[in-house]
């Protein structure tokens, strides 16, 4: 290894030539508008690589939750517990459109790569309609247990599933904010990075919310306790 | 046998008892001279402390009991280990720091490393550890064994006390617990018989540790969860309550008093005992009295009965959280009270007790409190102001979190007088 | 912090406006702030190095905390029943020494250290995301001293830092302690999860050119398997939290045992947080000690790869080894075999550290400075107690142990010993990198051994004071369980109170030398120690913009070779300094970088994160405050993505015409 030394490292460091690809060390989440290209290491943009990481820390708050409910699937009264309160038909419709959403989120990135503003815009606005959609079926499907007598502090089952369910569900909200909020910036013209990687952003996030959403439907509603 | 027999077999034994102690102090001494001079050595170095005279009660390095000599014979091994080691690599450094000092030696060379020594210097740690590994598995297991067991004591945990009781069954002792005991503080156990404790609390974990016994086993709500005992000599073992449990953790304390076969059967045959109300006119009949109306309502003495003639049952669950409040039938069979807090006997008969060799054990202890002994001080501060000598929650306007019922014993308001009946009461409880 | 670019030759009037210069742009609701003096060039800041530095100087203000919290507890048990804290108090200083020490000294120091060294390390001019950087920093802040608020709001949380459900419920913690416990550490779990992101990025993306993963100084390494110990263990204590909150304000059941739920749950998520947590407080610090040690020894670290993969080895098997903190909770004898067998594995990657660190040493050029004596001192203080940790991988040994000082002694010897002992280190050796001046060197060394002395006097005794049995958390210990002869409670429980008291006067000295000898101190040299790594290769304090121009790496130990030549022949060696840091320096400056742009400080962290400690006493007190806070945090989020993270063009001067590369920054 002392044989780096041999290589004239000062004199070689000093006279390398530096010009163009300063602007990289400074990135941030947003270009400075210079158009000049992000360096990175990994050769993936630092928005998308902090997401990713974001994304893996969500996979073990979803995965304490799951534990939590599966934990205490069992610990509810004999007259309201899932089999009295399941619609599987019902939820599986609402996983369905929640589904369905991805699917649109897929068509709005594309869209964006294309640098198609108008139909990102469309599929956008699509996919928080479907996203809210699915909300207001967990909301119809929330107070209809209530109503059959689920009440959040009536059993370890009750607390447990709707503190999953309900962490999911501002997961899926927090979802469409970003997705309308998306949606205004690009009409308005506010977004200062690279408008398609925003898309994608929302898109990888949004991507995430539904795989667990998968998860939890198959373990919660499928699987019999 | 019943107690007061005990009492008037004891007088001979209590001088016997003191020559003994003389005897045997010095007998101590030499062999824990003997003990530190081959432990010595690596003690020092590593500042890990075994086996002393006087050591603390609850000194972790004198077992007693077959358990808790299973984990110092594998903790005392892996403490030398432990030692040598970093005698060796503390030596190492020590050298490196005097011998690398700079003396205005030239720059070294800009080595980064020899991966052979770094392999080889991960392998033996490893080895180091694996054969520690192996013996602990097997210490684990062993440890965990329930099929010799041949007493059962029900153990259970609550703010800031402890309660044995002794299920029916035919182990403990020749044909047999043949009526439930409840008793709370002090456990009795026959020597050299494998007790198994199936122990749970009434509200927070706890954690039952007898450490000259065994290791210690958190007894949680809800769950129920054995804990092997066994002793191998008559005496009384100190132990604490080690996981936190909120405001008198401290004051959570138990004893294990293992007694001779003999001993045990008697003290199981006296804690059956049918109750004796005290004689018409004496101070203690106005104590039962006084009893029934300020403690009964939560403390229960078996047999104890109301002027109608029905058993008067206590309902501590209606008065405190974890809904149970110690067994008073027995009390001064006991040598401490308030989660073996304080000792019920004078400081001269306490150490007496401590202190008794474990042939004279069984028959001291058995004498229970005798008027003689008693320490009336600490228990007639209790009753005049429980929280007050024991930090607890019993402030009666604080209670909303609890729907208005107490953890721990609230304050009474009795006047003197009605504690000098009580104590009358409570000192013919045995 | 400085948005404002100008050309060399300054006109006069933009010398003058230099204070009143304002943004031109308005995003959302309210101006950019551009000072670049006085508080609000601190408190706006994105400066990762401004950032660092109030990182520090919070966590040593919450580091004098935890002390006088730890010597009123000293001083409680240093006799029998003891009287200076009621039972109440001394349960809440336990809990929040503890949980003061771990979350809001040792981890935000080693984020100060990450903040400030990790850009400098590995030649990037900032952190990926300034913004979040300055998030991550108030909501420490926040969290901190909304966590402590609860002293004058009716006491501290008082059922431990471990918090073992059902003791944590309502009825057995009455009151809002808990509560400000559990929301408290919410705030700052945000701040640590926000950080790792960002740091994470900031290493894996921004490195220099030239700087592979191999060449990567090692604090940076052991910083950056830090940040994925948080990342993957935020959320499971987030977790934990939550049902606790939902438990204890909205009427949950989830660690009720009447309800059949198992008090075990909260263990499990607990220390599956709780363990890795303890790698998140010691390998900064071993970080720290890996770069002391080489600059002290005048030699490259022995065997870099062996003590990278060790730490990576440690952070990913200090994921198996959770339940050795349960030994005596009833797990069952296989889990209990297994976990004590995964623990002792723990060791070897450990052990490899200290073998590294010892051979670094070995056939060095040894000086002794105090950033050396503290590194060395955590090696040793730091095998201690890996030692005495062995004794308890062993579980049979454990559960004689557990929940006993002899606990007590084992980890404030690896979190004392390991994690703050680097802490000092670090300043030490960094001070005059950040402040320009080094500390004064004699008081250091007195600072150093008070340090040393006090905490083998405090910690040592508690070996013995557990292994005689006596349990932790017990506001008294009582004469009648002390014993008599030479090791007896009441001697060793009185030295270790004596001791802690020679540990705070250590620490005063510190306090001393940094606030009041500091001033005297002459201007330290560019490079004081001789260094070896990317840090250096810039000014004292560094420049705004760190680098003036991005450094392209060599080597491991780029500066090294920078100044020094081998011109030994074969297999002599003979080194030969080529090259002073200054020279190199001219060097630097004459090849300055054009135009650079730095991200712009900004009002949004600030707003939002004292959003939720507003949040958070709506949860205790009144539901409008939650509202308020969610109201404020949704402005500040709308004001946070309206604004561009680098100033426009409009709110930087306008450059000279013609300019080319001569370019400076304003006055920072």
């Amino acid at each position: 290894m002392s044989d780096v030394v041999k290589e004239d490292v000062v004199d070689a460091a000093v006279d390398e030539a530096h010009s163009g690809d300063i602007a990289g060390a400074l990135a941030d989440a947003h270009d400075d508008g210079h158009g000049e290209a992000h360096h990175s290491s990994l050769g993936l943009s630092n928005t998308k690589l902090a997401m990713w990481l974001f994304l893996g820390s969500e996979c073990l708050l979803f995965g304490g939750l799951i534990t939590t409910y599966m934990l205490y699937r069992n610990a509810h009264s004999a007259d309201v517990g899932p089999d009295q309160l399941w619609d599987i038909p019902f939820t599986s419709a609402s996983s369905f459109v929640l589904l369905m959403s991805s699917l649109t989120m897929v068509m709005a990135v594309s869209a964006a790569n294309r640098k198609d503003d108008r139909n990102t815009k469309s599929w956008l606005i699509v996919t928080a309609l479907l996203g809210s959609l699915f909300l207001a079926g967990q909301v119809y499907e929330f107070t209809t247990f209530y109503r059959e007598g689920l009440g959040y502090t009536d059993s370890l089952f009750a607390s447990s599933f709707y503190t999953l369910t309900g962490f999911h569900g501002v997961h899926v909200s927090v979802g469409i904010v970003m997705l309308l909020a998306t949606m205004a910036m690009i009409a308005k013209n506010k977004i200062s990075g690279d408008k398609a990687e925003t898309v994608e952003m929302v898109g990888l996030y949004w991507h995430f919310v539904d795989v667990v959403w998968i998860i939890i439907f198959t373990l919660v509603y499928l699987i019999p306790a | 046998m019943s107690a007061r027999t005990d009492v008037a077999n004891h007088e001979g034994t209590r001088e016997r008892a003191a020559r003994a102690t003389t005897s045997l102090k010095t007998v101590t001494t030499r062999t824990q001279g003997a003990r530190l001079a081959k432990v010595g050595g690596v003690v020092v170095l590593t500042g890990l402390i075994a086996g002393c005279a006087k050591n603390a009660p609850q000194d972790t390095f004198q077992p007693r009991g077959t358990n808790a000599e299973r984990i110092n014979d594998l903790a005392l091994p892996v403490f030398y280990i432990a030692g040598v080691v970093g005698v060796i690599v503390l030596g190492v450094i020590a050298w490196t720091v005097m011998r690398y000092r700079d003396r205005g030696q030239p720059i070294p060379v800009q080595t980064h490393g020899k991966p052979a020594l770094e392999i080889a210097l991960t392998i033996l740690p490893a080895l180091i550890l694996i054969g520690v590994a192996i013996p602990t598995v097997g210490t684990v297991m062993a440890l965990n064994d329930t099929d010799d067991t041949e007493c059962v004591v029900n153990v259970t945990g609550q703010q800031w006390w402890w309660e044995f009781d002794y299920p029916v069954q035919d182990g403990c002792m020749p044909g047999g617990i043949t009526e439930p005991i409840v008793t709370s503080g002090q456990m009795a156990i026959p020597v050299d018989t494998n007790v198994l404790i199936r122990g749970t609390s009434r509200d927070v974990i706890h954690s039952f540790w007898i450490p000259r016994l065994n290791g210690k086993r958190d007894m949680v709500p809800g769950r129920v969860h054995n804990l092997r005992m066994q002793a191998n000599e008559p005496g009384l073992y100190a132990g604490q309550c080690a996981e936190f449990c909120g405001l008198s953790h401290a004051n959570m304390r138990m004893e294990v008093a293992a007694l001779t076969q003999d001993g045990f059967n008697r003290w199981a045959a006296n804690q059956l005992e049918a109750y004796e109300s005290p004689v018409e006119g004496t101070v203690a009949a106005d104590g039962e009295s006084a009893f029934v109306t300020n403690c009964s309502s939560c403390h229960q003495v078996n047999g104890l009965e109301a002027a109608d003639g029905n058993p008067i049952i206590s309902r501590p669950d209606v008065g405190v959280y974890p809904g149970a409040a110690p067994n008073l039938t027995n009390l001064m069979t006991r040598t401490d009270f308030a989660g073996a807090s304080w000792s019920l006997l004078r400081e001269e008969c306490r150490k007496e007790v401590w202190e008794a060799e474990p042939d004279q054990f069984t028959d001291r202890y058995l004498e229970g409190v005798t008027d003689d002994c008693f320490n009336e001080v600490d228990l007639r501060e209790w009753l005049r102001n429980a929280p007050a000598k024991k930090p607890m929650y019993a402030d009666p306007t604080k209670l909303a979190e609890t729907g208005g019922l107490y953890r721990g014993m609230p304050y009474l308001a009795l006047s003197e007088d009605q504690i000098d009946l009580l104590l009358a009461y409570l000192l013919e409880r045995k | 912090m400085a948005i404002i670019e100008r050309p060399a030759t300054e006109s006069p009037a933009s010398a003058e406006t230099d204070d009143m210069v304002t943004a031109t742009s308005s995003y959302g609701y309210l101006r950019r702030p551009v000072e670049t003096t006085g508080w609000r060039s601190w408190a706006f800041t994105v400066d990762h190095k401004k950032i660092g530095i109030m990182y520090g100087v919070v966590a040593m203000f919450f580091f004098v905390v935890g002390g006088i919290e730890a010597g009123l507890i000293r001083l409680q048990l240093a006799g029998p029943e003891g009287t200076i804290l009621s039972a109440d108090k001394y349960n809440q200083m336990f809990t929040m020494h503890a949980t003061t020490m771990v979350f809001l000294f040792v981890m935000p120091m080693a984020a100060a250290f990450a903040n400030y060294f990790i850009p400098l390390q590995i030649g990037a001019r900032d952190v990926a995301f300034p913004r979040l950087n300055a998030l991550s920093l108030w909501l420490f802040v926040a969290g901190g001293l909304f966590l402590n608020s609860s002293w004058i709001l009716g006491g501290g949380a008082d059922g431990g830092w471990f918090m073992y459900a059902p003791n944590s419920d309502t009825p057995f913690s009455p009151s809002n302690g808990v509560d400000f416990w559990a929301l408290g550490l919410q705030i700052t779990g945000i701040a640590s999860l926000v950080g790792a992101i960002n740091l994470i990025v900031t290493v894996l993306n921004m490195r220099a050119p030239g700087m592979s993963l191999m060449k990567m100084p090692i604090f940076t390494w052991m910083a950056m398997i830090t940040q994925f110990l948080l990342l993957f263990a935020m959320p499971v204590i987030t977790v934990a939290l939550f049902l606790l909150m939902f438990q204890r304000s909205f009427g949950a059941t989830f660690f009720s045992v009447e309800e059949g739920a198992d008090p075990l749950l909260w263990q499990h998520l607990f220390w599956i947080f709780g363990h890795p947590e303890v790698y998140i407080i010691v390998l900064p610090a071993f970080g720290i000690v890996s770069e002391v040690l080489p600059v002290f020894s005048k030699k490259p670290l022995f065997g870099y790869p062996f003590v990278v993969f060790s730490g990576a080895a440690i952070g990913f098997v200090g994921w198996g080894v959770w339940a050795h903190h349960m030994f005596a909770s009833g797990l069952g004898p296989v889990s209990v075999a297994v976990f004590s067998v995964a623990t002792m594995a723990i060791a070897v990657p450990t052990g490899v550290k200290i073998i590294n660190w010892t051979l670094t040493m070995w056939g060095g050029k040894l000086q002794f400075t105090t950033a050396m004596l503290f590194a060395v001192g955590l090696i040793v203080q730091f095998t201690i107690g890996g030692l005495s940790g062995v004794t308890h991988a062993v579980a049979p040994s454990d559960t004689q142990q557990t929940d006993t000082y002899y606990i007590v002694a084992h980890f404030h010897y690896v979190i004392f010993g390991g994690g703050v002992l680097g802490l000092f280190s670090g300043i030490y050796y960094w001070w005059p990198k950040v402040f320009g001046k080094k500390l004064n060197e004699s008081w250091g060394k007195w600072n150093f051994w008070l340090m040393i002395i006090g905490m083998n006097l405090t910690f040592g005794p508690m070996h013995i004071i557990g292994l005689q049995g006596q349990p932790r958390r017990m506001y008294v210990w009582t004469e009648a369980r002390a014993g008599e002869g030479f090791f007896n409670l009441g001697m060793w429980n009185l030295v270790a109170t004596i001791g802690t008291f020679v540990l705070g006067i250590g620490i005063l000295l510190f306090f001393v030398n940094a606030l009041v000898i500091h001033r005297s101190q002459p201007v330290a040299p560019l490079d004081p120690w001789d260094a070896r790594s990317l840090e250096w290769l810039t000014t004292s304090p560094p420049k705004a913009h760190n680098f003036d121009r991005t450094p392209t790496v060599h080597a491991l130990d780029e500066v090294f070779y920078r100044k020094y030549e081998d011109v030994g022949k074969g297999d002599e060696h003979d080194y030969v300094q080529r090259a002073s840091l200054e020279d190199l320096m001219l060097e630097e400056e004459r090849h300055a970088d054009a135009h650079i742009h730095l991200p712009a400080p900004s009002y949004w962290p600030m707003v939002l994160a004292v959003s939720l400690p507003i949040m958070a006493y709506g949860v205790i007190y009144t539901s409008w405050l939650i509202a308020l806070g969610g109201a404020i945090a949704i402005a500040a989020m709308f004001g946070w993505a309206l604004e561009p993270a680098d100033a426009e063009d409009s709110d930087f001067d306008p450059p000279a015409p013609g300019e080319q590369t001569s370019k400076e920054l304003a006055n920072v």
